[in-house]
């Protein structure tokens, strides 16, 4: 172990207990990865804190040794925003999780950062309310996670982000003091640059998160169609239509394939794309929509229909979008799960020239995305045991970010940036443009020791950083890539 | 080089300050008004390299919010900068200059039948004002503010420097959401150029229906009848004294549905009105306007202590948990500091407060405007990296920001 | 194939997507990547590539409950539940447990597969003097553990009256629709004589001829579910043997079901086996799984009873029924179904677990106990021996007032027609 971090033991020991530092190395290993797996680093220390003032106590103690540190909500991450360092602490939220209020009148909870998603929904459900954002990893990934990836989700087309659902949090800065940011308060809105940061900034310990009225009716439909082309001429009808609908999801053969192998989701056999349209809100609103839509779909020649008649039929729709990422394990040894945006006027032409990558290079690409609002997730399937398959994967991973670029998109529309993707942030911004968001990095964290590596592909020099800095850059450690 | 000079080598538009274009009384030295984003940065980089201090100006509708710069040496009007970049219309996006009024913005974007879901409480504000200074109306309750509306934002540093962050796509998480951290900064982070928005569509019908209430108690039952309601209104106000009222959005039959629906819920007078009701997105009267953060458990209490007041004072207040405050010029500075601590007092109970956004000179001696600022050193942090020298809009924000 | 051998196309499976991690007790309890079936794959991963099986993995693979929760939430169909099973099995061949654990596990497996042992431990007062017990298991601290359960037990189970000596051969009532074997089981025989009479009751009633062997012994799903895999392989072959001739043997506790539906992985590699064992897996049934299929012929009685169906992992995870008994409960007039809030949760029984791991099994029992506390059931339904001992006992340290039973007890008290007392005293 680094000497540094060798000498934080023991202070962290007395901080927790023994049983809440992990530094046995067969354990740490458990750690090594996110939802991401591959990149992987095997965190100098992991500790389990309970409360925020044994987070704020840990950086302090992490400061003042000059090692840096990870947090880590549930470690289903897609980026590897979460990746631990070698020389560093990994700080787990996954006991904090209380529901420590659920305040119905003022259409709010307050919630630890290990808390999962879904189980916010599910207090809360018996008033009448939910938490809007639903990432299909809902059911195990917490609300802290949430707050540093601004996780969207299937319904984000309507109802948004992490980021306009969350009306405070409490965090521990870098220094190690703990701050209320506030989304109305007096002053800079620093939590709107907080949520999202990819926990860069601190680390929250409370978050206060807005719940949203259940619709009076949900409406879903599935649509098969013979080709992707078709599928997007629909999606393309309901937006211009006027209407918001709650989710508007696509898949493609493959991937219904996969979802088909995992879940028997039973979707319409044949079909070259199926697209799940859902509508929420009043009785009155969704009828007369749903109407609309059934029809739009119908024109552009969906060639079967299936509308659920009940929360079990409904959730058997979503079975097979919800599980389709990790259902691709069950027909391809190993796969990438891409994440891009496009404006959704460009999807018929990107998915055409993903189609022609993929005929190119041999590579199979099994496409999933948010329709609605043109978030991609291909889905780039190899096999690990073939010599330089996991290469070529990863060059055809990178041309459909390239693509997302030249279409004018993003190259994360919810997964962040983490490890994964900083050496593409220089294809989507400028440098002023990273120099100025590290502003704000260095306005927060001048040390450099939260999480640090992520996000920008390099670091931004914060000037006359106060007090004495102790051992190497942080930024001088890399993560073993394989 | 004298800075006028300086100014003209890259600006076509630069003059000498007039006394009546004070900010808040300080009368600026020099006005450049820049006619691109170009020209914008070339005036913030001859601006750093003199030195000077720098407050950017819209239609001057906030200029008299917040406290009085520290120095005005150059005021940066962006009335030229009034292009609407892109209305990319499929996809529910556009791209505006910062100088472009709200209203025209409006009327280029209902040609294809969609709208930025932002009021206009005061008329003629621009883009770039309506972000600096965070301004929303009613539809906040469903649509939130700018900082819930701006997807990609363009700002000139002060180094004269451009920067973008966001992008063109409403789903992005790419690097850091500068686009919030500018909102309702104040101009004190950057001069804002060019923002990209997300739109909706302009609903098919829209109603709003209003109900009578008296006292606290049934201000308070109407609001939450209607907030855990399943209507999903596009606005929930209360207007003091004494109203209650919610718009609904849709298709004719669900809106006509939905209004039958909140009548019946809301009882009393309640009607439905195609027309909005009197004082409906409009800054409440007075001379001091003060801005709260009032989460709907707290209606109850801050209505009770508005209407106790021994003025006539004005209120609204959306069932986002935001409402506004109209104190008449009759109130003494005193009272009004009175008033102010009253409400923190009230508000501070549910984690809201209040913020003055403007009053008369003797009353801003009086008060602290901000309240109680949690995070200010971080604050003056992040100010100190993008502003090392303090020239950006000096002492307009908290903690003399 | 054995899972030994495609091991690492097992450990292949896992994309560390973590969607098993909330349904994990251990990982709900302590929140440690290490204790969650996501962890201890990439433990087994470690171990696979090298890394020796030492004490800490041993630890998070013992604190395994088996329960399969996360075999039902994995996307990518992970077979954990071979996984654990292989990697157990490894443990208890290479790993050398101090001596304490090895008395423990030693007079568990030399007490529970042995019914006239257990029958030893019957009443309350009796456990700690019958001179029916060997040495080891009187010494080893196994029955301290125990008692307190078998206590709770006695005091919870349903007031139907003394269970009668089970006949080897119960003839259907009225015409014949088949004849199926029936397995008793240790702990189900012994502790709960009354639920084996209940189902034999029950599938006579509905048409069915019983046969219970009276030389049926251990069907080997304690042994199994503990790496004690050649235990295991004896147990199930002497059962095969005594089953062989019956069409379709139907079990009452979800334990026993799951580990016969398993004897076909469990003697693959036995050439001489594998196909008597694949015949007697295709022949088990749940009770409830096989009286759906059969269908209700006998008439229902009302049955105004409010009760908490909980799901036993080894029947809803292992061998997914879950549907069935609600639909046979549901079946009866004027009883409510209620459901328990974190249904896929074991409540810490898991074979031998609440013997092996006290103290993480009582939390766990405490976390289901309030649950189906604030069901406000007045009857907990279970279908398997272990979850009943397990949740009684828990119910009791809270002091709460419910009575337990097996879904064939609530059907045989509809079919006789008995009322609700019959189920639940008079103490409501």
């Amino acid at each position: 172990m680094e000497p540094l971090l060798k000498a934080l033991g023991p202070r962290l020991d007395a901080l927790l207990g023994p049983d809440r530092v992990i530094t046995d190395p067969v354990r740490l290993r458990t750690y090594e990865c996110d939802g991401l797996t591959n990149h992987r680093s095997t965190p100098g220390i992991v500790v389990l804190p309970d409360t925020a003032e044994e987070i704020a106590a840990i950086v302090r103690a992490c400061a003042d040794a000059g090692v840096p540190y990870v947090a880590r909500g549930s470690g289903t991450g897609l980026s590897g925003g979460a990746l631990p360092r070698a020389d560093g602490v990994l700080i787990v939220t996954s006991r904090m999780r209380r529901i420590l209020e659920i305040d119905v009148p003022g259409q709010r909870a307050v919630v630890e950062p290990g808390v999962i998603n879904l189980d916010v929904t599910r207090a809360v459900r018996p008033y009448g309310y939910y938490f809007a954002p639903d990432p299909s990893s809902q059911q195990i990934c917490s609300v802290g996670g949430n707050v540093a990836e601004n996780s969207g989700g299937a319904h984000c087309l309507k109802y948004g982000f992490t980021a306009h659902h969350v009306l405070a949090c409490e965090v521990v800065t870098p220094d190690g003091e703990l701050v209320e940011l506030a989304a109305d308060g007096p002053g800079y809105d620093l939590l709107g640059v907080f949520v999202g940061a990819e926990g860069t900034l601190g680390i929250t310990t409370k978050i206060t998160v807005r719940l949203t009225r259940v619709p009076e009716t949900v409406q879903t439909l599935l649509a098969a169609f013979d080709s992707i082309e078709a599928g997007g001429t629909a999606v393309s009808a309901i937006i211009g239509a006027g209407m918001v609908p709650a989710a508007i999801e696509m898949m493609d053969a493959l991937s219904i394939e996969a979802a088909e192998a995992a879940v028997r989701c039973e979707y319409p056999p044949g079909a070259g794309a199926v697209l799940i349209v859902e509508l929420d809100g009043p009785d009155a609103e969704v009828a007369a929509q749903f109407a609309e839509v059934e029809r739009l779909c119908r024109d552009a020649g969906a060639f079967e229909i299936r509308i659920a008649a009940d929360d079990a039929e409904r959730a058997l729709i979503w079975t097979g979008r919800k599980s389709a990422f990790a259902a691709v394990g069950r027909i391809s040894p190993a796969y990438i799960v891409q994440d891009g945006v496009i404006p959704r006027t460009a999807l018929p032409k990107v998915l055409a020239r993903i189609d022609a990558l993929s005929a190119e290079s041999g590579v199979r690409v099994a496409n999933v995305f948010h329709a609605g609002d043109g978030n991609l997730h291909p889905l780039v399937l190899f096999d690990d045991a073939e010599p330089g398959a996991a290469e070529r994967a990863e060059e055809v991973s990178g041309a459909i970010l390239d693509l997302c670029i030249e279409h004018g998109g993003s190259i994360t529309g919810e997964h962040g940036v983490g490890v994964d993707k900083s050496r593409y942030m220089p294809r989507m911004f400028t440098d002023t443009d990273l120099d100025t968001m590290q502003m704000v990095r260095c306005g927060f964290d001048p040390a450099g020791l939260c999480n640090p590596g992520k996000v920008f592909p390099t670091p931004r020099l914060c000037g006359e950083v106060p007090g004495v800095r102790k051992g190497p850059h942080p930024y001088e450690g890399k993560a073993d890539i394989f | 080089m004298r800075p006028l000079e300086a100014l003209a080598k890259v600006c076509d538009d630069v003059r000498a300050g007039e006394p009546e274009e004070g900010v808040l009384g300080v009368q600026p030295a020099l006005v450049a008004a820049p006619s691109s984003v170009a020209e914008a940065a070339e005036v913030m980089r001859v601006a750093a390299e003199q030195g000077l201090s720098v407050v950017p100006r819209g239609a001057e509708t906030r200029l008299d919010w917040g406290t009085p710069p520290r120095g005005c040496d150059l005021l940066v009007d962006t009335h030229r900068l009034d292009r609407l970049v892109e209305h990319a219309s499929g996809d529910l996006v556009a791209t505006a200059e910062a100088g472009l009024p709200l209203e025209t913005l409006a009327g280029l974007l209902a040609e294809k039948g969609q709208r930025l879901s932002l009021d206009v409480p005061l008329p003629g504000s621009t883009v770039g004002g309506t972000i600096a200074s965070g301004a929303a109306g009613p539809l906040r309750t469903l649509f939130g503010t700018p900082r819930n509306l701006v997807i990609g934002l363009t700002v000139v540093r002060a180094d004269g420097k451009i920067a973008r962050s966001g992008g063109k796509v409403v789903k992005n998480v790419a690097g850091y959401d500068l686009g919030r951290l500018f909102s309702g900064s104040y101009g004190t982070l950057g001069l804002i150029v060019e923002a990209t928005f997300r739109l909706h569509p302009v609903p098919a019908a829209a109603a709003w229906v209003t109900r009578r209430v008296s006292g606290p108690e049934e201000a308070h039952e109407a609001v939450q009848a209607v907030l855990h309601s399943p209507t999903a209104p596009s606005a929930l106000e209360y207007i003091g004294p004494g109203t209650v009222a919610a718009l609904l959005e849709g298709v004719p039959d669900g809106v006509a549905a939905r209004a039958g629906q909140l009548v019946k819920l809301l009882g009393g007078d309640a009607r439905v009105t195609e027309e909005a009701p009197d004082g409906w997105g409009l800054y409440p009267d007075g001379t001091t306007l003060i801005d709260v953060t009032a989460p709907p458990p707290s209606l109850r209490e801050l209505i009770g202590l508005v209407d106790g007041l021994q003025h006539d004072v004005a209120m609204t207040w959306s069932g986002s948990g935001h409402g506004q405050i109209g104190l008449p010029s009759g109130m003494a500075a005193e009272e009004v500091a009175a008033t102010l601590g009253a409400l923190r007092d009230v508000l501070g109970r549910h984690k809201g407060g209040a913020v003055v956004r403007y009053a008369p000179q003797d009353v801003r001696s009086e008060i602290d405007p901000w309240g109680p600022v949690p995070a200010l050193s971080l604050m003056r942090r992040v100010k100190d990296q993008f502003d090392p020298d303090h020239r950006l809009s000096p002492g307009r924000f908290v903690g003399g920001i | 194939m054995s899972a030994q051998d495609d091991l690492p196309k097992l450990l292949g499976d896992c994309v560390h997507c973590g969607f098993c991690l909330p349904t994990c007790p251990t990982y709900v309890l302590w929140g440690e990547e290490m204790d969650s079936p996501r962890g201890r794959i990439h433990l087994m991963q470690q171990h696979a590539e090298g890394a020796p099986l030492n004490a800490p993995m041993v630890q998070h693979f013992d604190q395994c409950l088996g329960c399969m929760a996360c075999v039902t939430a994995c996307p990518s169909g992970v077979q954990y539940d071979r996984l654990i099973e292989t990697t157990r099995a490894e443990v208890e061949r290479e790993h050398p447990r101090s001596l304490k654990e090895r008395a423990i596990r030693e007079a568990i497996f030399r007490l529970f597969p042995y019914r006239r042992r257990l029958r030893a431990l019957r009443g309350p007062l009796r456990a700690y003097q019958k001179s029916g017990l060997d040495r080891l298991v009187r010494r080893s601290g196994v029955l301290e553990r125990i008692s307190p359960s078998v206590a709770a037990m006695e005091r919870l189970a349903p007031p139907l009256g003394k269970a009668p000596r089970l006949p080897e051969f119960v003839a259907a009532r009225g015409k014949r629709r088949a004849t199926v074997g029936m397995l008793t089981g240790c702990v189900q025989g012994e502790f709960f004589p009354g639920v084996n009479a209940a189902t034999a009751r029950v599938l006579a009633l509905e048409g069915c001829d019983v046969v219970i062997p009276g030389n049926q012994g251990c069907c080997g799903a304690l042994s199994l579910h503990s790496g004690r895999e050649d235990e295991a392989r004896a147990f199930a072959r002497r059962t095969v043997e005594t089953f062989e001739s019956a069409d379709v043997i139907v079990v009452n506790s979800a334990g026993c079901g799951s580990a016969m539906k398993e004897y076909r992985a469990l003697l693959a590699d036995d050439p001489a086996w594998a196909a008597r064992a694949e015949a007697l897996s295709a022949k088990t049934r749940d009770l409830a799984e096989f009286l759906v299929e059969l269908g209700p012929r006998a008439e229902r009685r009302p049955l105004p009873v409010t009760l908490a169906y909980h799901d036993a992992c080894h029947l809803s995870h292992a061998q997914g029924v879950r549907a069935q008994p609600r639909a046979l409960l549901g079946g009866i007039p004027e009883l409510t179904v209620m459901e328990i809030a974190e249904p896929d949760l074991c409540c810490g029984s898991a074979g031998t677990y609440n013997l092996l791991q006290p103290e993480a099994a009582s939390a766990l029992g405490d976390r289901k106990a309030v649950n189906v506390d604030a069901t406000g059931a007045e009857l907990l339904v279970a279908a398997n021996p272990g979850c009943s001992m397990q949740i009684a006992t828990a119910l009791q340290r809270r002091g709460a007032h419910i009575a337990v039973a097996h879904t064939a007890q609530v059907l045989d008290a509809s079919l006789r027609g008995l009322g609700r007392d019959a189920l639940v005293g008079r103490t409501s």
